[in-house]
């Protein structure tokens, strides 16, 4: 008894979901049509299609402001705490049989430690300054270079 | 012991001498442990040691104290002294390793600091001193220090192992520091530098200088490289040839890059034309950073910054450096001052990568054992 009135709700609902559809298509289309005239207004005033050239510039801007936003310099230099706590490795550390201590492998900031005290900022991944544009990239900063309107 | 418990106490030998200096500075005690803890030969190594002792030198005071094996030291500083003072640095590197620091303390002495410094002058590792010369001394200047006896002078040029270099620096004392404002880097006006060449043809430096200018003269016309050949007691130990460049703007920030030969003995053989083509490439990078100082003193500059009287100090900076990164937690950790840090992005123009601007409000630091005339 259970499967007839199953099928037959499945009959009642699938009308119902066709005109549905429909409706949505139709106001879709409505919608289309709404937008195509606004487009020929749109067209005398402004230009057609101002709002998607603005998309890709909008889209690099809000990449850029992420890319910029990304490496948070005051985070990342008062952010985390680099203490010596001398209490922590003395205790912490594992015994094997009471007598011998693990020494546990050099962590990264331990080796960071014990290197070299130099102020020098060595390049690290060096540009190639044959190509053209590379070359370009730091033309004005010569005064041979493009000026500013207000100098 | 009451001044036990105001110390800072930090692991390992990097940073150990902005440690010191920023100890020294504020007078907190400094206690560094593991120094090479784990390393075949632990300890302080010699040009550390002859640090401490040029640190003992120009101060009244000091409290050093250095276990038996060298891994852990306690340093309880004096009072800035100065006055004239000969100190023999360490082969191991070069005079810039010393006077960085000294440039950092020399302002703030009782009595103006003369000193004599012996060993290596131009090396691979550390600034050298024609370019600490070029590029630091105007950053002084910006903050008021200033006068005829401010000078750094190369006597006898000296190239590793060997050494053998002399120099003479002579700092006036300052009471207050002047705030500084250094936001707009300007253009690049013209470029100097020095090609030098010691107990080698005097030729090399001739061929430097060729080869770097056919790279920078793709973008100004105004370059000039000095030759520097250095003969008889003059020249050192070693043999040896290098070059340094600096470019200067017209709001008279100076840029600067740098490359010495290998030292005798160790690597290969390099072409002087190599080193100058490499030298101004390096240059270009450096300009490609940017900002209103060179990233060599950016550490200086923020020192000085953050030492100055109570008004606010701004300074346009390239990426900043890892070693300018930790200076500015020591900052933090001595003087309770943090910067503002803001990136500014270069955007469409060509003017290279991105820059940070910094600013702070000096602690109002003033020189109290300046003796008044």
């Amino acid at each position: 008894l259970s499967k007839p009135s199953q099928v037959s709700s499945g009959q009642k609902l699938g009308p119902q979901n066709f005109i549905d559809e429909t409706s949505d298509i139709e106001n879709l289309l409505k919608e289309e049509e709404d937008y195509k005239e606004e487009n020929n207004d749109s067209k005398e005033t402004s230009g057609a299609l101002k709002w998607k050239e603005d998309l890709s510039r909008k889209a690099a801007e809000a990449f850029l402001r992420q890319q910029q936003a990304a490496p948070n310099l005051r985070k990342l230099i008062y952010g985390t705490v680099t203490e010596d706590n001398e209490e922590e490795d003395d205790d912490t550390r594992e015994e094997l049989g009471g007598l011998f201590r693990v020494n546990q492998p050099d962590r990264e900031c331990k080796h960071k430690a014990d290197s070299l005290d130099c102020s020098r900022f060595l390049v690290e991944a060096p540009h190639d300054w044959d190509l053209e544009e590379v070359m370009n990239s730091i033309r004005d900063c010569f005064v041979t270079g493009k000026w500013e309107d207000d100098k | 012991m009451a001044t036990q418990a105001h110390s800072l106490s930090y692991a390992g030998c990097n940073f150990l001498r902005q440690r010191l200096v920023l100890s020294t500075l504020s007078g907190r005690p400094v206690k560094i442990r593991k120094i090479r803890a784990r390393e075949d030969n632990p300890g302080l190594r010699d040009f550390e040691a002859s640090f401490i002792r040029l640190l003992d030198k120009i101060t009244n005071g000091s409290r050093i104290e250095i276990n038996q094996t060298g891994t852990t030291l306690y340093y309880q500083p004096g009072l800035l002294y100065g006055g004239s003072v000969e100190h023999d640095c360490s082969v191991l590197r070069g005079i810039g390793y010393y006077l960085e620091s000294l440039l950092c303390l020399a302002p703030f002495m009782k009595h103006p600091l003369k000193i004599v410094l012996r060993g290596v002058t131009n090396d691979q590792v550390d600034p050298s001193v024609d370019v600490l010369k070029a590029t630091a001394l105007p950053l002084l200047k910006q903050f008021g220090i200033d006068g005829e006896s401010f000078e750094l002078k190369i006597v006898r040029r000296g190239m590793p192992p060997g050494g053998g270099g002399e120099v003479v620096f002579s700092c006036p004392v300052r009471k207050v520091l002047k705030p500084i404002q250094l936001t707009d880097p300007g253009k690049i006006k013209r470029i100097r530098g020095m090609a030098y060449s010691v107990r080698v043809s005097p030729q090399m430096a001739n061929r430097i200088v060729d080869s770097a200018r056919s790279i920078l003269n793709k973008f100004i016309p105004d370059i000039y490289i000095y030759t520097d050949h250095m003969k008889g007691v003059n020249s050192g130990k070693s043999p040896g040839f290098g070059l340094s460049l600096v470019a200067e703007t017209t709001s008279g920030t100076f840029l600067s890059a740098e490359l010495a030969s290998n030292p005798q003995g160790q690597g290969a053989a390099v072409l002087p034309e190599d080193l100058g083509r490499n030298c101004a490439r390096l240059l270009l990078e450096e300009i490609y950073r940017g900002g209103c100082v060179d990233s060599t003193n950016q550490s200086l500059a923020l020192l000085l910054m953050t030492l100055g009287q109570q008004d606010v100090s701004k300074v346009l900076l390239g990426p900043l450096s890892p070693y300018t990164i930790e200076f500015l937690r020591h900052l933090k950790s001595f003087f309770q001052i943090m910067f503002k840090i803001e990136t500014k992005p270069c955007g469409e123009e060509l003017k290279g990568g991105d820059k940070v601007l910094m600013t702070c409000v000096g602690i109002g630091f003033s020189n109290l054992s300046k003796t008044l005339k």
